[in-house]
């Protein structure tokens, strides 16, 4: 027996063998295994229990797609409910790449086989051939779209071969902006079920042109789609191209205009393709963006921008109880309709050539003229320098300050000892230099920056420019280095020298002098049940505000802005208060210098009761031209004024019933 | 032969079958199923002439009296068809002088062939009908179909003597429609339509200030500018719309005539060959 259990051979065969007796030299071995088992199992447990998500992750991003498609823009709608900017629907054919896999394959043999068969030395290399046949296919399903629609449409391999690298799992636009008769044919000729599909996109429409363009702004093409709260950030993202404000409205509330986008993550291939009839793993519709409603009344806003025509310039109404912007004009300006879908290169450098690209009445800072007389006028009063009832001053037409004459440009001088109404009315420059002199230049100052028109109105538009002064001699000596004189504050009272100011801020201040405070903060965001604005009172007594508010009344009724008396403009029973003013600045224009002249004009109305406050600001175009406030300004605001009243005036059975926003 | 292997027999026999059928050419598994369908279709058709038959002879059983009353009846119904049909030729006139004047294109005209129902096929799968005319008549794979309610489909496929006509419940089926009083083309389709449920469709690319809802129905017909089908055809009823989450359009459902379950005759258009 003992000889059988030592003998191997005999051993062999059976059931199980077994090892008998001892050998050191096996031991190592068990140490060895046990070891690399003891190091499997650590390794396998680090890899599934801690690094899981990892792997998770690294499986998902090699199988899986993600798709994001953006969310249309929200409206933009006047006070009224009107669209001033809205989105339209672009039906197109598009092609999804990602379903011909097995024609692509198909049609690279087919190509190949034929270049064997004709036995030719050039065959094309494999990428070439797989460009052939993607080629080959995609035009064979543009034939199918030639047949039903007419037209002739050739595939261009560079952009298939580009949208095939880098975007195949996007539709492949074939045909953009069909219109309704083509697509009714592609409907009903289209196989429901096809690579071929319908397809729409939006692009925003603009129902009134260029009307308050540079307010209501333009977008562009956003390459980057963001979806929040979509899953899937690490994953490989094919993004269709959305829109983004560039400027205006569009670009302050770009957070709140953008849609929300929504998506899709699909499972694909090693080769990236999408796996057939997948449905995808997540899925989110995208949702439009918020409504805007503007403080923007459309009516207004196209009286001013007829009124204004093909002159340069602006003009700004704003509701003088809550400060609400009306209207907020500025030419030049663009055709909105231009941006849909995208600008081209010659538009573009049209309006760069026309410099229509600034919205004159927020981003141009100009000398305001004699309007800035009511800012003096309010000054001397306050600081009991000027006495409605008193002349300061003889005006003979011209007056010596330092060493240099000032004449009086309006009327031709000679207004003689004028009281402040008769002064404001008829812009007496003699009188404001006098005023200037007793109130001084940093009491004056003081003054405008209580009015803040020393910085921006804070408007919820971008590109406010912030170049306004208002100047004294602390500023003088900083920015120009040089000392203050009493012309300058003779300049300064009327208007001139280093005062600039927006047309916006203008506005802003005849509200506040209507309102009797110092101060309107301007909005272009409509709130129905706005509270009326309070802010610093004026400080005038009755009387001197009666005084001021007479000689407003008198500049449309008998002074510089008499052109308001015209039947034209002239508004039954309602009194229109106003101030004119003409602002040189020395420019150079085709190699000649001179100057050219600003005409402004503000007011507000009715003068007893005031809703509604005006700026306007007329840019003359030829050097020496004289190109008054009176004359240029205020049919701008005579022709908005007249519309106000006439709409608020008419009867309540003629009034459009307000358009509803959902 | 081993006892085991004689055991696998059956498995064998299939696995070679499945085998075979996936390597045979597809030319003769489409000319195997057409010529099953052909083989068949007789079955079908034989059945529907003795429905006609059956049909004939329940007619025969009514007196002469209500006969020569339903003649009467049928007489005056023609007399009102004569003067309809005039006053039409007249419009069609004035039409034609009009498009002529404005320089628009007219409208594809239709030859009629009327067609005896064979079979109906409702099911989660398929919705569709199949007629009594095929390649015999000349009709063709996408001509449109349609009965006194309106639209009733497309023809899908041809036979020698049959054709299969998928109905505009099938989700197969898309038309390009406007609703009742407004131009602009909308996209039609047929819904996910249960067995013996009532048909309905579902309608997308609606404008925003097109509403309707179950109270206030609104009449869906064809557009006629998808070249296929004439315009002013029924559909259906849309019974609602809802905007879509994009705010671009709206979408809805359409609810379609119930006599679309019941046909014994349908009429297809034949596009005329423009001289």
């Amino acid at each position: 027996m003992a000889a059988d259990e030592n003998n191997l051979a005999d051993r062999s065969g059976r059931l199980f063998e077994s090892q008998k007796g001892y050998d050191p030299r096996v031991v190592l071995f068990y140490f060895i295994i046990t070891a690399l088992l003891i190091t499997l199992a650590s390794g396998l447990a680090y890899q599934q229990l801690f690094n899981a998500e990892l792997h998770t992750e690294r499986e998902s991003s090699q199988n899986q797609r993600r798709i994001l498609i953006p969310g249309p823009r929200g409206n933009i709608y006047d006070r009224h409910g009107l669209l001033l900017v809205g989105n339209r629907p672009r039906f197109a054919v598009v092609l999804y790449l990602d379903e011909l896999r097995a024609k692509f394959r198909a049609e690279f043999i087919r190509i190949r086989k034929n270049y064997r068969a004709i036995d030719d030395k050039d065959i094309p290399t494999a990428d070439q051939l797989w460009t052939l046949a993607r080629v080959s296919v995609v035009q064979s399903y543009l034939e199918q779209i030639n047949a039903v629609i007419g037209r002739d449409l050739k595939v261009d391999s560079v952009r298939l071969t580009t949208h095939f690298s880098r975007e195949l799992l996007l539709p492949y636009p074939r045909v953009e902006d069909l219109a309704p008769a083509e697509y009714a044919r592609l409907l009903e000729h289209l196989p429901v079920v096809s690579p071929l599909q319908l397809y729409t996109t939006n692009t925003r429409e603009y129902p009134f042109g260029s009307a308050a363009s540079q307010t209501l702004g333009y977008v562009g093409i956003n390459e980057d789609v963001t979806a929040e709260d979509f899953p899937g950030e690490k994953l490989r993202t094919f993004k269709m191209r959305g829109s983004i404000g560039r400027d205006g409205l569009e670009l302050k509330f770009d957070s709140l205009l953008q849609g929300e986008a929504g998506g899709s993550i699909f499972r694909v291939d090693p080769l990236g393709y999408r796996l057939r009839d997948a449905k995808p793993i997540e899925s989110r519709l995208p949702t439009q963006g918020q409504n805007l409603v503007t403080s923007l009344d459309i009516d207004l806003q196209l009286a001013a921008e007829a009124a204004i025509g093909d002159q340069t310039g602006a003009a700004v109404a704003i509701d003088i109880k809550t400060g609400e912007i009306l209207t907020l004009a500025s030419k030049p300006d663009y055709d909105l309709r231009k941006f849909a879908p995208r600008l081209a290169h010659g538009a573009a450098a049209d309006i760069t050539a026309r410099e229509a690209w600034t919205n004159l009445a927020i981003g141009g800072a100009f000398p305001p003229g004699s309007t800035f007389k009511i800012l003096t006028s309010i000054a001397g009063l306050r600081r009991g320098v000027l006495d409605p009832t008193q002349p300061i001053a003889d005006c003979q037409g011209a007056i010596r300050i330092g060493n240099r004459d000032f004449v009086c440009d309006n009327r031709r001088g000679h207004h003689g000892e004028v009281l402040l109404p008769e002064a404001i009315a008829h812009s007496c420059d003699i009188y404001f230099f006098g005023a200037g002199r007793l109130i001084t230049a940093d009491l004056l100052a003081e003054e405008g920056r209580r009015f803040r028109l020393h910085e921006r109105t804070g408007i919820e538009l971008p590109h406010e420019t912030g170049r306004m002064v208002i100047p004294d001699p602390a500023y003088k000596e900083k920015v120009i280095g040089e000392k203050w004189f009493p012309g300058d504050t003779a300049n300064m009272s009327i208007g001139q020298g280093y005062v600039l100011v927006t047309p916006l801020e203008m506005a802003c201040f005849a509200a506040s002098v209507a309102r009797n405070e110092v101060f309107t903060q301007p909005t272009l965001l409509h709130n129905p049940d706005a509270p009326v604005q309070h802010t610093e009172s004026i400080g005038l007594t009755p009387t001197q505000r009666a005084a001021l508010i007479e000689g407003m009344v008198g500049t449309t009724t008998f002074g510089t802005a008499s052109t308001l008396n015209l039947d034209l403009f002239k508004i039954p029973g309602v009194r229109i208060a106003g101030k004119t003013g003409t602002a040189q600045k020395k420019v150079t224009k085709d190699g000649k210098t001179g100057n050219i002249n600003f005409a402004w004009f503000i007011c507000f109305a009715p003068a007893d009761n005031p809703e509604i406050a005006m700026a306007v600001m007329i840019e003359g175009e030829t050097l020496g031209e004289n190109f008054g406030g009176g004359r240029y300004a205020a049919p701008v605001a005579g022709a908005v004024l007249k519309k106000y009243f006439e709409k608020k005036n008419r009867p309540a059975d003629q009034k459009l019933a307000p358009f509803k926003i959902e | 032969m081993p006892k085991r292997l004689d055991q696998a027999r059956p498995f064998l026999t299939l696995g070679l079958v499945v085998a075979a059928w996936l390597i045979i050419p597809t030319v003769f598994k489409t000319f195997t199923r057409a010529s099953f369908f052909e083989l068949t279709a007789p079955v079908g058709v034989a059945a529907s002439y003795a429905r006609d038959l059956q049909e004939y002879w329940t007619l025969r059983l009514h007196s002469n009296s209500e006969l020569i009353e339903a003649g009467r009846d049928l007489a005056r119904l023609n007399a009102s068809y004569d003067l309809a049909v005039q006053q039409n030729i007249e419009m069609q006139g004035e039409i034609a002088r009009l498009e002529g004047i404005l320089r628009l294109p007219s409208y594809t005209g239709y030859h009629s062939e009327h067609a005896r129902v064979v079979r109906r096929d409702f099911s989660g799968w398929w919705q569709r009908l199949t007629i009594r005319k095929g390649k015999n008549y000349n009709l063709t794979v996408g001509a449109p179909v349609v009965f006194s309610g309106g639209v009733v489909g497309r023809v899908s496929e041809v036979f020698a003597y049959t054709a299969t006509v998928d109905l505009i419940s099938s989700q197969t089926v898309r038309l390009a429609a406007v609703v009742e009083g407004d131009t602009r083309p909308i996209s039609y389709q047929g819904g996910l339509n249960p067995t013996f449920g009532s048909a309905g469709g579902v309608i997308e690319f609606v404008p925003l200030d097109i509403f309707a809802s179950a109270n206030s129905a609104k009449r869906l017909v064809t557009s006629g500018l998808g070249g296929v089908f004439p315009p002013g055809l029924t559909i259906g009823s849309v019974i609602k719309v809802e905007p879509s989450t994009d705010g671009l359009f709206k979408s809805g459902e359409v609810k379609l005539d119930d006599r679309l379950a019941a046909l014994t005759e349908v009429t297809v258009l034949l596009p005329l060959e423009t001289p």
